[in-house]
């Protein structure tokens, strides 16, 4: 006699022949019950009496719907194989406590198992087959629909957003003591676009400033896009590529609209996972530009002298976290401890680490799902205990949802400890250059104000007695060392300096920004230096700029001067020295 | 559902101790959820941002943008943090008888 099946049973069922690829199969038909991942599950830690946490067991859970329904073992040994279906609603019910409830597709038992069963990925899928049927926990059905609807997870509107940075800046201005410290929006051509998590913006935007402070030391050309700038998903929780893929391309279309050249992922592990590892992916999209975390970028700045630290200013004993998603499935652990370890003085390893670290608790989504905290927390004695024989203070980790895991922990085991990002830390030790700082004595107030006044006046004064004041200069070349030093030469004479690396932008930013003088490297690659002074010649909107050719490379000079075209203002010879530049760039302005 | 017990006061709460019917929310309920959340006394400041978190609550049925927080109570962003050690999503917010903000927090 047949049962009758549930409609959401039978579309789970049918939906799972169609999941079914070599990897999943791969997965599904493996296991050989030995118990390795038995061991390496914090849930199974945590309840030893409990076998329904065991990876083994809750994969036994889908393995025999495949059996029954996809395998010829299950045709022809059911009993043997344990084949077995599902019928009910209940019973897809009892599936999404497992998959959502008791499983936080943390992936340590997958990088533990001799077979090679990636349980964590069809825990994953699993959880995409209920999600297609309405089936899941309240919470994800909630923000898959604000990322579904608003573009994400926290529905946070673009000008709450837009309104959020601006305050951030006016943070940093404040700050730095400098007012050009902004949040670029929408700036194109940025070499960093720059992508957050919302909660970052709704609940705590200090992360924001840190990181821009850091940019703007840096010197960075970076922007924060204005739409697609949630690079969490959702999808990697709910395990639905549709949202995946469409959570992913908004991120990606908006930077290829501004023409960003690379995507910075700010310290969140699944969103790091979602849009650099797996987004490409979902979306179907080639992506033609590079992506990385923003320890990363940070880690450049310091290695590349962008940016100096003093680590002296973080003493507190610090430990590091492994997000589950940075470190096992994107293999980012090395990194973080190369900053982190730039950045404060005191850092003590925790035991088991970097892939083999234990999960925070929160992962897979489950800080958004209330329904299963009691036995989440109850799995966290495996982390409190790891964090306490640490005997640190602080935590550092490189990954919002981990932020929220630990800190429950941390409550729930009275363990005292505080918990923090990089950047934070890096922002703390960040060495702001010295500006000119009035003395402040103890004086009368009036007296103090009056020499402030003072002394912007003169301050004022030498800024106008400055050669090349208000003076705005191009400096086309595509060596980045050579636009350094030109650029602090001039800008010492306070002169006001742009920069192109390339032929293209270099016209971009003529016709943009009309500057007083351009100075032209001849030799770059695609536009050479002749090409683009065609450009700017036969353009009535760039004519007339004052153009100043400095080459390396005399035999080149038939590029400008075969041309049947007004001659350049000026013309050097590389190497160039300070005095001979400001004179030669001072008789153009001047006198040409 | 779990139930939130001090004193006398008993109310149903989440699993992570955020009420469920804002409505049985008052001060003396917001004094016992403060201590939970590491504020030992309710000070002018902490009311201040508790009364603000849940009148928008009321009046448009989501928690505020912290920028709006601070901007209508005049309170910097990191007094919000010195006020509310475990923030604004989780700390004040279950003071101020919100449910759980939804997402990553």
């Amino acid at each position: 006699m047949s049962r009758v099946r549930s409609q959401k049973a039978e579309l789970v069922i049918e939906r799972l022949g169609k999941k079914l690829n070599r990897q999943i199969v791969g997965s599904l038909v493996a296991c050989v019950h030995c118990g390795m991942c038995t061991d390496a599950c914090h849930y199974v830690l945590a309840n030893p009496d409990d076998p329904s946490y065991a990876p083994a067991a809750k994969a036994d859970k889908l393995r025999k719907l495949f059996k029954r329904h996809y395998d010829w073992t299950g045709r022809v040994i059911p009993w043997w194989v344990g084949a077995k279906s599902i019928f009910t609603d209940e019973e897809l019910e009892d599936l999404k406590d497992t998959v959502f409830g008791k499983c936080t597709n943390c992936r340590r038992c997958s990088i533990n198992c001799p077979m090679g069963v990636d349980f964590a990925t069809y825990n994953r899928m699993t959880r995409g087959l209920l999600v297609s049927v309405g089936i899941m926990p309240e919470g994800v059905a909630v923000v898959s629909k604000d990322q579904w609807e608003i573009g994400n997870q926290m529905g946070v509107l673009t000008e709450d957003y837009l309104d959020t940075l601006e305050w951030m800046g006016e943070e940093m201005q404040e700050e730095l003591d400098d007012e050009t410290a902004i949040i670029p929006i929408d700036k194109e051509d940025a070499d960093i676009v720059y992508t957050i998590n919302p909660r970052e913006v709704k609940y705590d935007p200090r992360t924001i400033s840190d990181a821009g402070k850091i940019f703007h030391v840096a010197g960075a050309n970076w922007t924060m896009p204005s739409e697609g700038w949630d690079m969490t998903n959702f999808g990697l929780f709910s395990g639905d590529d549709a949202l995946g893929g469409s959570v992913a391309a908004r991120v990606y279309d908006k930077l290829q609209e501004i023409r960003g050249k690379k995507l910075v992922i700010s310290e969140c592990g699944h969103g790091y996972r979602s849009t650099r590892c797996e987004g490409p992916n979902w979306a179907g999209m080639d992506i033609g530009f590079e992506m990385e975390s923003s320890v990363i970028t940070m880690l450049n700045f310091i290695k590349e002298g962008k940016i100096q630290v003093d680590k002296t200013r973080n003493t507190t004993p610090v430990t590091f976290h492994d997000s589950c998603n940075n470190a096992r499935s994107c293999g980012l652990f090395e990194e973080p401890r190369e900053l982190l370890k730039l950045v404060v003085t005191d850092f003590t390893e925790m035991y088991p680490n970097r892939a083999e670290n234990y999960c925070c608790t929160g992962g897979g989504g489950a800080m958004s799902m209330s329904e299963y905290t009691p036995q989440r927390l109850k799995s966290g004695i495996v982390k409190a205990n790891q964090l306490k024989d640490t005997g640190a203070k602080i935590v550092v980790t490189s990954c919002h949802n981990c932020v929220d895991g630990l800190n429950d922990v941390i409550k729930h085991y009275k363990l005292g400890m505080e918990v923090t990002q990089l950047v934070n830390l890096v922002a703390n030790a960040l060495v702001i250059p010295e500006k000119k700082v009035v003395p402040v004595v103890e004086v009368a107030e009036a007296v103090v104000e009056e020499a402030i006044a003072e002394e912007a006046v003169e301050a004022e004064e030498i800024k106008k007695e400055l050669v090349l004041t208000g003076r705005k200069i191009l400096i086309v070349d595509d060596e980045p060392d050579i636009r350094t030093f030109f650029g602090a030469v001039l800008e010492d004479n306070g002169a006001i300096i742009l920069e192109a690396g390339d032929g293209d932008q270099a016209i971009e930013i003529a016709n943009s920004e009309k500057p007083d003088l351009i100075t032209l490297d001849l030799s770059m690659p695609g536009k050479d230096g002749g090409k683009v002074f065609e450009a700017l010649r036969s353009n009535p909107e760039t004519e007339r700029l004052k153009i100043c050719i400095i080459t390396g490379r005399p035999e080149l000079r038939k590029l400008i001067y075969d041309q049947e075209l007004s001659k350049p203002e000026g013309y050097l010879d590389k190497p160039v020295d300070e005095d001979t530049l400001v004179l030669n760039v001072r008789k153009i302005l001047e006198l040409s | 559902m779990p139930m939130f017990e001090a004193g006398d006061i008993s109310v149903e709460v989440d699993e992570d101790g955020f009420i469920q019917d804002p409505d049985l929310w008052n001060e003396q309920l917001a004094n016992a959820l403060a201590l939970t959340e590491g504020v030992e006394t309710m000070g002018d400041e902490h009311w201040k941002l508790v009364k603000y978190l849940r009148d928008y609550y009321l009046q448009f049925g989501i928690a505020p943008m912290v920028r709006k927080l601070c901007k209508e109570t005049g309170l910097p962003l990191k007094r919000v943090y010195e006020l509310f050690p475990s923030g604004p999503a989780k700390g004040a917010c279950k003071v101020a008888g919100l449910p759980k903000p939804t997402g990553c927090v």
